[in-house]
């Protein structure tokens, strides 16, 4: 499918970090020692920058996401994709949150994702931001940040396949309806 | 004087070290992701004709549900309502109790609580807040193969019985949550005909059309494949957020399907918006 997203795009404009430095840091994370980092080792791992835990929901998007044979984590190999995915996430979101604030307002996250090719309605950034802003600031962190571009990006991709003449409406039964929705959850 | 403050100050998304000279160029992202139609600009043709379904046409009752409140009800399921057969047709099974840890003494029970849920609720509540958070909720809530409840479901369920919006529960939405969860888990072990501790694709067909869905068998099958721990059904936890999406979502449909035709016209912004709203 000759689609691009924000998160599977990835500009190779640096060179990845080298292997003993990911080791280093894989061997952190996986506190247990198994060989696997799990969701909530991730999520310990993580900080969205505002000193609250990592959504942990994104945290069970990313892993899912890397985690090849569905065992509930990333071995070292897929802990490299992981890291690339989040490092380039902040990078974005650094790059769109202008006023450096750690978070990103309705006026940024309008900017970041026109940047990466949606037009959508100002109501429609009032529904997102209503809906990701999980620390009801009325702005999104860099964890909610990312929830949100994944399920946008999820949507998007059902609906497109749905929306065969690609003229931005699809006619679906129920059943197709909730098959769509499920696809995503 | 102003200068260009640098966003190293931010806490990085790593407590260990961060690649610092990692410069992405977002402007590539733009050229990769092309902007989606949603102009407004009607499209030609027969807008409702020739919406052939995948899954067979619509039957006279295109979907069920009942007439539900809204997503986030605290309503107890009902017989024939939104959740299917209420606790009296599904009582029994195996009698597991549905959180984890010794009784707490009881003490002063508010009115409206149930004292059961009172005494669960000082267990739960392992830092003495007063309030139950997703960490406490997560570890008190076990499914009948002994793993915690997922993320999801146990967020949703914060969601629906935080009535605050502060991301925890208080004593009065855990009583709440407490009923609500004695009664998916009598629907559980209702449903799960074989005793075998999770719901298979079939089992949970049986159990959407029980509660008045109209849905094919391989579109549970579908769900039990997308959710089920490698192929073996699904659990207690998967159950409850599949059967509450389902409400939900059925919800956002009919009053899509105004003319109750069994399917909907709907524009790029119109499906994000519904799903964004509703889904978890």
């Amino acid at each position: 499918m000759a689609y691009h997203s924000p998160y599977r795009a990835a500009p190779h404009v640096n060179a990845p970090p080298d292997q003993s430095f990911l080791w280093n840091i894989f061997q952190r994370v996986d506190k247990d020692r198994s060989g696997v980092i799990s969701d909530s080792e991730l999520q310990q791992a993580l900080s969205n920058g505002t000193w609250t835990p990592f959504n942990p929901v994104t945290v069970r998007s990313i892993i899912a996401m890397f985690d090849r044979e569905n065992k509930g984590g990333v071995n070292f190999n897929e802990f490299a994709g992981v890291w690339k995915y989040i490092t380039d996430w902040q990078n974005i979101f650094r790059n769109y949150d202008r006023d450096n604030s750690g978070f990103i307002d309705r006026n940024e996250l309008k900017l970041a994702l026109t940047g990466f090719g949606y037009r959508l309605s100002d109501q429609f950034y009032g529904t997102l931001i209503e809906k990701f802003d999980r620390q009801r600031k009325g702005q999104v962190a860099f964890d909610d940040f990312i929830q949100c571009c994944i399920v946008l990006q999820r949507l998007t991709d059902v609906f497109r396949r749905y929306d065969t003449d690609q003229d931005g409406w699809i006619q679906v039964s129920y059943e197709q309806y909730l098959s769509m929705v499920f696809n995503v959850v | 004087m102003f200068c260009v403050q640098q966003s190293t100050n931010n806490p990085p998304p790593f407590v260990a070290h961060l690649p610092t000279a990692f410069a992405i160029s977002v402007t590539c992202l733009c050229v990769l992701l092309q902007g989606y139609p949603g102009g407004g600009n009607p499209p030609a043709g027969n807008p409702y004709g020739g919406g052939r379904g995948f899954y067979g046409s619509p039957s006279s009752a295109p979907y069920g549900g009942g007439a539900g409140g809204p997503y986030g009800g605290y309503g107890a399921p009902v017989h024939g309502g939104q959740y299917g057969p209420g606790p009296g047709g599904a009582s029994g099974g195996y009698g597991g109790q549905p959180y984890r840890g010794p009784h707490a003494p009881a003490g002063n029970i508010p009115p409206g609580v149930n004292p059961e849920a009172y005494q669960w609720f000082q267990t739960v509540d392992t830092d003495q807040s007063g309030f139950i958070n997703l960490k406490e909720l997560k570890q008190a809530l076990i499914n009948s193969n002994w793993s915690s409840f997922n993320d999801e479901t146990s967020l949703m369920m914060i969601n629906m019985f935080d009535k605050t919006r502060s991301g925890r529960i208080d004593l009065f939405g855990f009583s709440a949550l407490w009923d609500f969860m004695q009664q998916w888990r009598g629907l559980f072990q209702h449903y799960d005909r074989d005793r075998s501790g999770s719901i298979s694709g079939a089992e949970l067909s049986q159990a959407l059309a029980h509660m008045g869905y109209n849905l094919s068998l391989q579109f549970s099958e579908a769900l039990v494949q997308r959710y089920g721990a490698r192929g073996r059904g699904i659990q207690l936890d998967r159950f409850i957020q599949v059967c509450t999406q389902l409400q939900s979502m059925t919800q956002v449909f009919r009053e899509k399907d105004t003319t109750r035709t069994g399917n909907v016209r709907l524009s790029y912004e119109d499906f994000l918006s519904g799903a964004v709203t509703r889904l978890m």
